[in-house]
């Protein structure tokens, strides 16, 4: 598992660098100087700039698509005075926040890595970067940074719990069916006059009661835990970060919830059809766990990497595993992306069903009480004797 | 009395292996009816195709008029299974358990009262049917599993071993109970034993199965005389070739 994961995060750290060295900065210049004029030269060593030709802040946000650039510097018109007098000298630089990651901030980084080359030749703190946030298109007096490492502990909270709740419940949901095969009442059980589908549905229903409440927990307690980064807000930012869409809606936590509740369902399910090939309780909980990977490799990559900077293949191996949803939809609904989580509900809804139907075919027949996993190949290899 | 069950040419393959090889018998309602034979001849098979737990892979067997494989679901209402291995839910209580199986069966509070009152007779196990299953020894467990096999007065009862782990006092005891509801209620029983003495005090008529075919039928008493021997071990010796 970690050799994937760490081919998955140098794959992609790789891809973050390779972005960030083509970000695209438009330049919104008020100084008439020429100081100006070197300060843009030294940026455009190393990034592509574009100067615009507008007045205000939200004018050149409107050109951030046609350059495909993410940040906008502005330079205030007393810049080549102040530098002449190496006094300080305040620039603004808005970078676009979109909730993609850990390395979204590269592309602020390597600007501000030429500011302070930029200072360097001049004198100490000459150029005071002033940060702001363009977050759907409104600037905002929010450092990035600082929304990052909400996003960041936002994006961190879905997975772990995903992994603990699944990996849990799943654990459940085996050990109920292992359970009635080692003490012997599943024979019994399948005699007695009641339909097969409701034995099933008995087994699933509680692991889906334990994980459904660990659901609910989970958004109340989502809720309660976004609502404590107001306080990183500095006092006076007048910020509702709702307004933003940095929270989710109460629709948003909807889709949130169902999205979690539809991976459960089909995660216990799994379980249930696992366990049926057990023996015990041991040897089900074993099963269980080669499941494991599916779940932890996504909850740990999606942590950290915005999906839409992933190869094409490896972000359909990601949507194609269902524990992937609820963690993508997490980071859709706080963008205010809900079609990403309806989708990602439909596929993994009928996943969900597929499996639920293999399962109750298990339960209908034989199979239930016949089926074994026998590792044939390693028993094989086991046999060969030694030279 | 009615044909209560009837298999024909019943063949039951597990992978390669022919578990069940053109199975014949047939037996009445109201009969105590006894499959014997050594281990691995095909008895637990056997038994779960009638219980509806496994499907023939060719073959016919037919429960009171229903058939094991269309009609499994309208089985499973008149029937009782006790497997050889059989288990109690280790957490409940002897009562809970009881009560928790009367509950398919009884339509009605005072019907599941009377059940449980039935079932506590039959095990015999007083006051330690408030203990937690867990607590019990295996005689006891396998007193718990026959009352609920029997309590609600089947019209067929699978019992595979039913005496396994008795001692002689409920051994004897569990045997009157089977011959009295037989009776008294009009259950019929298939049982499977490999306690000849048993199966000569309780069946009326037995088959001795051998690698999944019926080497012998008939009552004890016939079989004894056709085949110049005391007792069915005799028979059963000599039948699968060891005398």
């Amino acid at each position: 598992m970690f050799p994937v994961l760490g081919a998955v995060m140098s794959f992609s750290v790789q891809s973050a660098q390779e972005s960030a060295s083509k970000t695209a900065i438009l330049i919104l210049n008020h100084d008439a100087g020429e100081n100006s004029t070197q300060f843009i030269a030294q940026l455009n060593s190393s990034l592509r700039t574009y100067p615009v030709n507008v007045s205000t802040i939200d004018d050149a946000i409107a050109l951030l698509p046609v350059y495909n650039a993410t940040e906008i510097i502005e330079i205030p018109d007393n810049f080549s005075q102040s530098v002449i007098a190496k006094t300080g000298v305040h620039v603004r630089f808005y970078s676009v926040f979109s909730g993609g990651g850990l390395l979204e901030g590269v592309g602020s980084s390597i600007v501000d890595a030429l500011v302070q080359q930029y200072n360097r030749n001049l004198a100490p703190d000459v150029v005071v970067s002033d940060r702001s946030s363009i977050i759907k298109g409104k600037a905002v007096d929010i450092d990035p940074r600082m929304l990052s490492t909400f996003m960041i502990s936002q994006s961190i909270a879905m997975p772990v719990i995903m992994m603990i709740l699944l990996s849990y419940s799943m654990q459940i949901a085996a050990t109920s069916v292992a359970m009635e095969k080692e003490e012997k009442t599943l024979e019994t059980l399948l005699t007695l006059p009641m339909d097969r589908f409701a034995i099933l549905m008995g087994k699933l229903s509680g692991s889906i009661i334990v994980a459904g409440v660990g659901a609910l927990a989970y958004m109340i307690g989502f809720n309660y835990y976004l609502g404590s980064f107001t306080a990183v807000i500095p006092s006076g930012t007048n910020v509702d970060l709702a307004s933003l869409g940095l929270v989710p809606s109460l629709f948003g936590y909807l889709l949130l919830g169902i999205s979690l509740f539809v991976t459960l369902l089909s995660a216990l399910a799994v379980a249930v059809i696992l366990s049926a090939f057990a023996e015990d309780v041991r040897s089900a909980q074993s099963l269980v766990g080669y499941i494991y990977p599916l779940l932890f490799i996504p909850s740990l990559a999606l942590m950290y990497l915005d999906i839409n900077a992933l190869p094409f293949w490896l972000r359909m191996v990601f949507y194609a595993i269902p524990f992937s949803h609820p963690i993508l939809a997490s980071k859709a609904v706080a963008m205010g992306d809900y079609w990403t989580a309806g989708l990602g509900i439909i596929y993994v809804t009928a996943f969900t069903l597929v499996i639920m139907y293999v399962a109750s075919r298990l339960f209908a027949t034989e199979k239930i009480l016949t089926a074994k996993l026998r590792f044939r190949g390693l028993r094989k290899r086991e046999k060969t004797p030694v030279e | 009395m009615g044909v209560a069950v009837e298999a024909k040419t019943v063949v039951k393959m597990f992978g390669n292996i022919r578990a069940l090889d053109g199975l014949s018998f047939s037996f009445n309602a109201g009969e105590i009816f006894g499959l014997i034979g050594p281990n691995g001849a095909g008895k637990t098979t056997s038994l779960r195709i009638i219980s509806t737990l496994l499907l023939p892979t060719s073959g016919t067997v037919q429960v009171f008029g229903l058939d094991v494989v269309k009609d499994a679901a309208e089985i499973r209402k008149i029937i009782t299974y006790l497997p050889e291995e059989a288990g109690a839910y280790r957490n409940l209580s002897g009562w809970e358990y009881l009560e928790f199986m009367a509950k398919f069966t009884a339509k009605s509070k005072d019907e599941l009262h009377r059940i449980v009152k039935e079932a506590a007779e039959i095990c015999g196990l007083g006051d330690r049917l408030k203990d937690k299953a867990k607590t019990y020894s295996k005689g006891m467990k396998r007193r718990l599993l026959v009352a609920r096999a029997l309590m609600t007065k089947p019209k067929l009862a699978v019992l595979d071993e039913p005496t396994s782990g008795l001692d002689v006092l409920h051994s004897y005891h569990v045997r009157e109970i089977i011959k009295r509801y037989v009776k008294e209620h009009g259950v019929t029983v298939l049982l499977s034993s490999h306690n000849m003495l048993e199966v000569e005090h309780l069946c009326g008529r037995v088959v001795l199965l051998n690698k999944g075919k019926i080497v012998a039928e008939g009552k004890p008493q016939e079989l004894k005389e056709k085949f110049s021997s005391t007792n069915l071990e005799e028979v059963f010796a000599k039948v699968v070739g060891l005398a």
